[in-house]
Order: C-alpha cells, then structure tokens, then sequence
C-alpha cells in the first residue's frame, strides 16, 4: 500500500475562468494504475473529480491525459512508475485541447480532423459484384492490422508540437487513419486520398518523434513516412514545398555528402519562383550580415562514393 | 426538443449496426450514446465473431445453430437461434465489404478459429483485436452517412404515451440539460451489466442502463439469472484474456500443474463451454487445488512467435496487470462476471412487447444464448440484431403518423435529479454500489444455494430503500457531471441485480451458467420455461413464467463435452 497524492488539475468551463489544483490523498497499492487511483479518489474523498473513461484496459482510447507533464493513458499507467519520493503524481488534462472540466477536454477538433478524411472504403467495385468475401493476402491484411490497433486515444495528438503551433496540420492519427485507407488494396480512393492529407498539411510534420510514444504500437511517424513515400511514389501534388523539399534534401546529400543549403532552398521554392525566392531573400541577408551564408555551390566531401553507396543500399526507388 | 424517426441508445456494436442499417433504408435516424462511440466497450472483445463460412472446415448455419442451442443447455429459443445463424455469413461479407480488417487464409479468404463448445473453426478474428475493427467499421458507416450522434448525452428514460414507445429523455453531460428526444422507433443498445459484481471483465460503463430503464417502463427482463463468468480474467483488475488463447492452444493448469480440464470435459479439455470450464476452475479452487484462489493459464508451448502475431494484446494486458510475461510464465487466472445471458425481453426481431420499442446486443435478450452463451456468439447477436431490429422499425414507423412528446416523463426525470442534486448530505452511489457488489459477488456467484441467493435478495432490496431515501449527488456542477452519471448508473444497476438474485432463487435447477448446489440436476420437466421479471415499485420483481422456450428442431438431452 501506498499513500498516493494525487495533484489534480481542476477546472470547470462553465463558472471558473482560471484554472486551480487540488491535491487528494488516497492509499491504494502502490501497483494500482493512475485511473484506478482517481476513481478511488473519487468514490472515497471527491466526488465532483471528472475524468474520461470506459474500459480500464487501454482499449478504448478514453482516459488519456498528462501524467507529471507526459501525456498518455491513465489506465496502463500504474502509480509506482510515476510517483515521487512523497508519492505524489500531477495529472492535467491533455496538451492541444481546450479543457472543459478537469481532466475532460473539447475532442472536437480532433474528431473533425477524422472526417476530413473521408473515413470509409471507398470500393471501385459493388458489393452486388461479390457474393462472398473480397480476397486479399495476409501480408495486404497485416499492413492494416498494425494500424487498426490504434484506440484514437489522441495521446499523440496531445504531443505533437506541430498541433501546436498549426492547428490544421492533420495531426499523427489522422494520418495514420489515411494510411489505413490508402494501403487497403480494396479501396479505389488512393490518390484523392494522398492529395486529401496533402491539402491537410500532411509536409508540415517534423518527424519529431513525440508520437512515438503512442501506447498501442501504432508508431503513426513511421506511418507519416510511409504516407510521404507514397505520395511521391505516386507523384501526388509534386508541385507543393513538401516533396520538393524531400527530393532536393536527398539530391544533394547524395552528390556531395553534404546539405547543399543554397540548392535545397532554391529546390524547395523553386529556382523559377521569384517572388518566392523574394521571400526568403530577407532571410538570406541577415544570415550574411552574421556571416552565415551557406556557400551557393558544396564541392562533395572525398568519400562521397561510401554515401552513395548507403543511398544505394537503403533507397527505396521514388522517382 | 429533439425529433427523429428513429433513435437508437448506444453507440456500440448493436446500436451501430442499427444506426447503419435505419440510415441504408433511408431513415432519419439518430444515436444517443453516453460515451463517443468508439469508447463502447464492444471494442474491448478480443477472440471473435462466429458465422459458418466454412472457410477452413466444411461448416454450415444448421451446425452452428445446433451448438448454440446445446450450448444455451436447451434454454435458447431455437427460432431466433436459427435466424441469427443463417444471418451470419451473410453479415460477415457485409461487414468485409464495408473495409472490416479480418485475419486472413494464405488464399485470401477470412480466417476462422475454433473456439468453446463449437464443432469447426468458425470464429473469424482479427488478430485479438476484432471488436475494435468491428468497431471502427461501423464507426466509418456512420461518417459515410453522416448520422447524428448525440454523443455524450445519458439517456435516463424510455417515453410510453398510450401504450406505445414515443422516445428518451437524454441528460446532456457537456451542459447538465435534460432534454426530450421523440422518435417513432426506439431501439434500446446499451450493452451489459457488468459492474453489478466486484470481479468483472466490464469496464466501466457496462451499468444495466438500458435493462432497467426499460424494466421501469413498464417491460419486462427475461431470464437475468444467467451471468456468465468467463474462465479467464486476471485476478488483479479482472481484465479479460480472451478465449481465443484457448482457441490457439494454451492449457489450464492446478497447483500440481495438472491439466485438469480432462476430468471435466474428457473430448473437448480447455475448450468445454465457458460454464463448464468456470465451475472446473473454481471447484479446483475450492478442493485445494488453486494457487492464491487461481489456477495457471499457460501459453508457453504456443512459442513467442505464434503470442506476438496472434495474441499481442492478450500478453500485453496479462504484463501490464501481473508484470508477468506469457512468452514464458503462466498467468494467473480466475472465472470472472463477463456476460448477461439475459436482459430485455424481445421477440426475433428485437421488437418488445411495448410498440415501437425495441433492443438488441447485449442490453436484449431474444433468447439465443439460453442458459449459457458460446464464444464469438455475442457479437454475431450485436450486428445481427443490431440489423433486424433496424429493418423491423422502418418498417413500423412508415404506420406511425407523429408521436406525442412525454412532457411528463421529462418531468418526472428533472425531479428525480433535482432531488439528488439538491441534498448535501446522505449516502453516495459508491458506498452502495460497493455494498451491492459485494452480496453479489458473495452470494450470487458460479455455486449457488438457496440461503445465500435469499440472503441476497433480502440485502438488495435493502440496499434499494437506501438508496431511494437517502443517496445525495456530491458533485453540483452542470459540466460533465460524472458524480451524477454515477448515481444514475448505481441506480440501474440495482434493479438489474435484484432481477438476477431474484431469478436465480426461483429457478430450482441448475442449468447453464446457474449451478444450484441445492438442485444439482436440470429439470426440462418444469424449467423449460424463461424467467420474466416485472417491475414492482420498491419491491421485489414480480416473476413470471408464461414463456415457454421454443424448440424447432433439437430436443433437450444431456450435454456433454
Ligand atoms: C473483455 C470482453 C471481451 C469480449 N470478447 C468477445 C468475443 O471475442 N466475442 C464475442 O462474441 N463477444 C465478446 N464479448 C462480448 C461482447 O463484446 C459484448 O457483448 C458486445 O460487444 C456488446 O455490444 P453492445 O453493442 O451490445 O454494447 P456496448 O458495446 O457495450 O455498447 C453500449 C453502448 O451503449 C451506450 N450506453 C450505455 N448506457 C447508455 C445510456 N444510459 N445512455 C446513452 N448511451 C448509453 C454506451 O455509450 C455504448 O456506446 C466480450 C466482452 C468483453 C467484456
Ligand atoms: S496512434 Fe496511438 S497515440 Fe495516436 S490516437 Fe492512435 S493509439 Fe492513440
Ligand atoms: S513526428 Fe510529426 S506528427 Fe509525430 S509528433 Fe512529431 S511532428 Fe507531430
Ligand atoms: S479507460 Fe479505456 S483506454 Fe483507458
């Protein structure tokens, strides 16, 4: 048994207009999960404590929130792996939501980021067509599986420092959820569906790695790169910064071992685009002015052959 | 004020499949649902959804429906057994169709798993994750169509003006208002009950909240008495593991690391019926043979290959709660509260005996589980019924000219919570949902006998007086009030575990998953009858035993496994 402090984030939309904590005590053991400890919390000492939940299994997506500033799940959070020396754990509701009631916060947007997605198969063929099952591979299946796991928890959402700072961008699940669709070999919809999460700033992550955390396995940046290789694979919106910007990167890395910064921002916005070149202009005289410009031509480095030869072995074709 | 054709209470499997089926027919239709949908818990089922595709063994609807008619030990209705089997492979292909991720055979076609008490794979899965594909599926219908769900709205009561179904009274958690929905269709979909016993499989929204919200209106619940205890929940949070590790092989084992089950079921060993399997688990308990009160579930010898690719949820739940690793430990395990055989009375189209009423999934009970239901049979129920009590309702409303909103029974509700939330002392919900659990869990449990079921009949009702006098609301806030949510909850729960103690006292024989020590022996001569319960105001269910259980086909004789 422990005495658990639990240093509650407390707040109610409709009659406060800051925030304030409470901190509730509880003995509990010590191996008791995070939601565990806030429903005893709220059996014994405080009723009026509110928080999501359902399944106490980490089935069902509900009970995310921070747990000492890190967000994930209540229920497979148990207290011993959070608590201090004095036993106290902070919790808060999720980042990148607007709070409504302590531990409960506005889903909306990020429901919405869902349906913009157009979230169901879209067959070329009829269901008439087909008396019995439509046949696909298990290796076709599995790719899905991995992602049918996520319980649209939005724990990486709440993470994800590109939410933000631009709430369009469509956030790690979202994206996640379109590669379901686009790998499904029974759907018709595949480049409508890559130009979809392209139009919803599918560039604007920064591979940062935050949503790796994601308590089911989905591993949605690794699923972002699938989604970009795909993109470019079909040559989607090739015209847009995103896969300029990923072509040009790996141009120049591979002739000279090196970022040739000049190329790669010309690349990007265009070496015809003047008025775009025009606005990065500023940018490049303040860099002058510290001595930072990058030189306009990189000369590869004298093994340049080795990185080649890691391009070779590692690329996947795209272009 | 709210107004639809139909609306439908629960966004889980049942309620979804409903939703889907209302909106294909062109109906303005609408879900009411206490949690986002894709919070139900049917997204929590592991194992799978049976339908005879024959995919891997020569299989057909009739062989189906005969082992569930054997599995419910003869209490199902074999009409509605009959239906739900020869709808099943058609509500697969439906599903498969709409993009549902089943696991697959090397030749593309939906795998299938063999599972308790059935005679050939037929369980298709999706890894151990099917309810949560299933789920999704169904979810992406509802965008496709764009129903509206009224999300996070509590319904608290079911509307009858003149005989006939009119609607909900819903409380909007985000805003604290109860509001009237009027619907011409009605279709009930709140799944299980669950949180009536300490140890449950449940989580924490399974509350009796359509059973007894239908129970007051005035319909009666058909054979309560009937809980399945799964063999296999941990010991620790009750967290179920599925029975597809059975399925795939494991063995059940006793402190002398015996496999025990052979003395119980000599043919079929681990995969006996789940009533079977949980009365030899826990009479091994009780002679002595347990381990801390548990027996062992041992999937080594499946390899970590085999675990990783078609159990990693089951390993991974067993290693959150136990810290134990099933690659290469034995998990604890004991039988734990999983299912309610019975609930709502409905015919085999969902329909009640109050029209435009109706219910389907677990919240129903259209008599196809019986006494005791088979594995990967309870989805199957949600989608199949979720579909016909749909197609039953569009038909009945193209007759309904326009409802009368219940002005009195939103009323009625306003002044039931006003009350709670107007006293600052009293008794809270916890404190009797505590007390309930344990009589149920004491006394109501897999060995039953009379002076225990009595006692527990007598405690309830007195744990019902309590709280009708006494329990107060802590919480006064009108945001998310989840106090609130919780008394309501409490409330149901009570009425539904009086129908289950009741029922079981009255039922002198043990049949399916109701074991009385005292009538060790299933007596078809005078049992071959459904329990109905009807409400009493702050009594006792009055019991009724004017159905008798339909038999088409398959005559009662001794089951065994
Ligand atoms: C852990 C576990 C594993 C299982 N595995 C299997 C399996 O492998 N195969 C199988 O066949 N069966 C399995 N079952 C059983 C099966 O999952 C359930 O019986 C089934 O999913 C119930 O579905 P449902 O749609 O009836 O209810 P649920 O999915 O529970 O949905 C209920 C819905 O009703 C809503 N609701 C409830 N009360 C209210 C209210 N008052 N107001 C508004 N909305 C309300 C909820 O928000 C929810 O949306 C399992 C069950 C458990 C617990
Ligand atoms: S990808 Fe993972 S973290 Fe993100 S919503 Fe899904 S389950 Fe949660
Ligand atoms: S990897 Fe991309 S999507 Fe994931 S958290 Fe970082 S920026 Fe967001
Ligand atoms: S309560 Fe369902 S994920 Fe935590």
């Amino acid at each position: 048994m422990a005495n658990i402090k639990l240093d509650i984030f407390r707040f109610d939309e409709a009659v406060d207009s800051v925030p304030h904590r409470d901190i509730v005590a509880v003995d509990v053991p010590e191996t008791m999960t995070v939601l565990d400890a806030l429903e005893t919390a709220k059996a014994e000492v405080d009723g009026s404590i509110s928080f999501r939940r359902s399944c106490r299994s980490a089935i069902c997506g509900s009970c995310s929130m921070n747990i000492n500033g890190v967000t994930g799940l209540a229920c497979k959070t148990p207290c011993n792996t959070v608590m201090d020396e004095q036993g106290v754990i902070q919790v808060d509701p999720m980042p990148n939501f607007q709070p409504m009631r302590d531990l409960v916060v506005h889903m909306d947007p990020f429901w919405d980021k869902y349906t913009r997605l157009k979230p169901y198969l879209q067959p070329a063929d009829k269901d008439e067509d087909h008396q019995t099952e439509r046949r696909v591979s298990p290796e076709d299946m599995k790719k899905l599986v991995d992602v049918a796991n996520c319980v649209m928890c939005a724990t990486c959402y709440a993470l994800c420092p590109v939410v933000s700072v631009d709430p369009s961008f469509a956030g790690p699940a979202a994206i996640a959820y379109a590669y379901r669709f686009i790998e499904d070999v029974r759907d018709s919809k595949r480049e409508e569906r890559l130009a979809q999460i392209n139009e919803d700033y599918l560039w604007l992550c920064a591979h940062c790695y935050a949503c790796s955390y994601c308590p089911k396995h989905v591993d949605p940046n690794d699923r972002i790169v699938d989604v970009k290789r795909a993109t470019i694979k079909d040559r989607v919106m090739m015209n847009e910064r995103g896969p300029r910007h990923a072509l040009i990167v790996n141009k120049t890395v591979k002739q000279t071992g090196m970022l040739a910064e000049t190329e790669v921002i010309q690349g990007t916005v265009g070496r015809f685009n003047f008025r775009g070149l025009l606005k990065v202009a500023p940018l490049g005289l303040r860099m002058a002015a510290k001595g930072k410009l990058p030189p306009p031509f990189v000369k590869p480095i004298p093994k340049v052959d080795e990185v080649r030869t890691i391009f070779d072995s590692l690329e996947v074709p795209v272009s | 004020m709210i107004n639809h054709d139909v609306v439908v209470i629960g966004g889980g499997l049942a309620g979804m499949r409903a939703a889907v089926e209302a909106a294909e027919r062109g109906a303005d239709v609408a879900i009411v649902s206490k949690m986002h949908p894709v919070r139900s818990h049917s997204g929590a089922a592991q194992g799978g959804i049976n339908a005879a595709l024959g995919n891997r063994e020569e299989d057909t609807p009739q062989n189906h429906a005969f082992d569930t008619a054997k599995g419910s030990d003869y209490l199902g209705d074999q009409d509605a057994i009959e239906a739900m089997c020869e709808d099943a492979p058609r509500q697969i292909i439906w599903l498969e169709h709409r993009g549902c991720i089943f696991s697959r055979l090397p030749d593309g076609r939906i795998a299938q798993r063999p599972f308790g008490g059935a005679g050939a794979p037929r369980t298709c899965y999706s890894a151990d994750v099917t309810g949560l594909v299933i789920l999704h599926t169904l979810w992406e219908q509802l965008e496709r169509f764009n129903v509206k769900v009224y999300e996070e709205y509590f319904c608290t009561a079911l509307c009858v003006e003149d005989g006939v179904g009119t609607g909900v009274v819903a409380y909007n958690m985000r805003n604290g208002e109860l509001e009237l929905i009027n619907a011409k269709a009605t279709i009930f979909a709140t799944g299980g009950a669950g949180r009536m016993y300490a140890k449950t499989t449940n989580g924490y929204a399974s509350t009796a909240d359509g059973q007894a919200i239908a129970f007051r209106a005035g319909i009666p619940m058909m054979d309560m008495e009937f809980v399945q205890f799964h063999p296999t929940s941990l010991k620790e949070n009750g967290v179920l593991l599925s029975e597809a590790a059975r399925g795939e092989g494991a063995y059940l084992l006793n402190s002398a690391g015996e496999r025990f089950m052979f003395k119980y079921a000599p043919n079929k060993g681990e995969l006996a019926s789940r009533d079977v399997v949980s009365r030899a688990e826990w009479t091994e308990i009780l002679e002595g043979r347990g381990i801390d009160g548990c027996v062992l579930l041992d999937l080594r010898h499946l390899g970590r290959e085999k675990i990783l690719e078609r159990l990693p949820q089951i390993r991974e739940l067993a290693l959150d709660a136990t810290g134990k690793d099933a690659i290469d430990s034995p998990i604890p395990i004991l039988p734990g509260m999983h299912y309610t055989m019975g609930g709502i009375e409905t015919d085999i189209w969902g329909a009640t005996r109050v029209p435009g009423v109706y219910a389907a999934g677990e919240v129903a009970s259209p008599s196809v589980h019986g006494a005791n239901r088979l594995g990967g049979n309870s989805l199957l129920e949600t989608i199949v019924f979720g579909a016909r009590s749909a197609k039953h309702a569009c038909d009945y409303i193209k007759n309904v000219g326009s409802v009368k909103p219940s002005e009195r029974t939103l009323k009625q509700e306003q002044d039931r919570i006003a009350n709670w939330m107007g006293k600052s002392s009293g008794t809270r919900a916890p404190q009797l949902r505590a007390a309930m659990n344990k009589v149920m869990s004491d006394n109501v449990f897999i060995f039953r006998n009379e002076e225990q079921l009595q006692s527990a009949v007598d405690q309830l009702l007195e744990i019902r007086k309590q709280f009708d006098e006494n329990v107060y609301v802590m919480d006064k806030s009108k945001t998310f009030n989840t106090d609130l949510v919780n008394t309501m909850e409490t409330d149901y729960l009570i009425d539904s575990a009086m129908c289950v103690a009741n029922g079981a006292l009255a039922r002198k024989e043990s049949r399916g998953a109701q074991a009385r020590t005292d009538y060790p022996e299933r007596d078809d001569e005078k049992w071959m009858i459904h329990t109905l319960a009807w409400r009493e105001q702050g009594k006792n269910p009055r019991l009724d035993y004017s159905r008798k259980v339909t038999i088409t086909k398959w005559q009662p004789t001794v089951r065994t496994y």
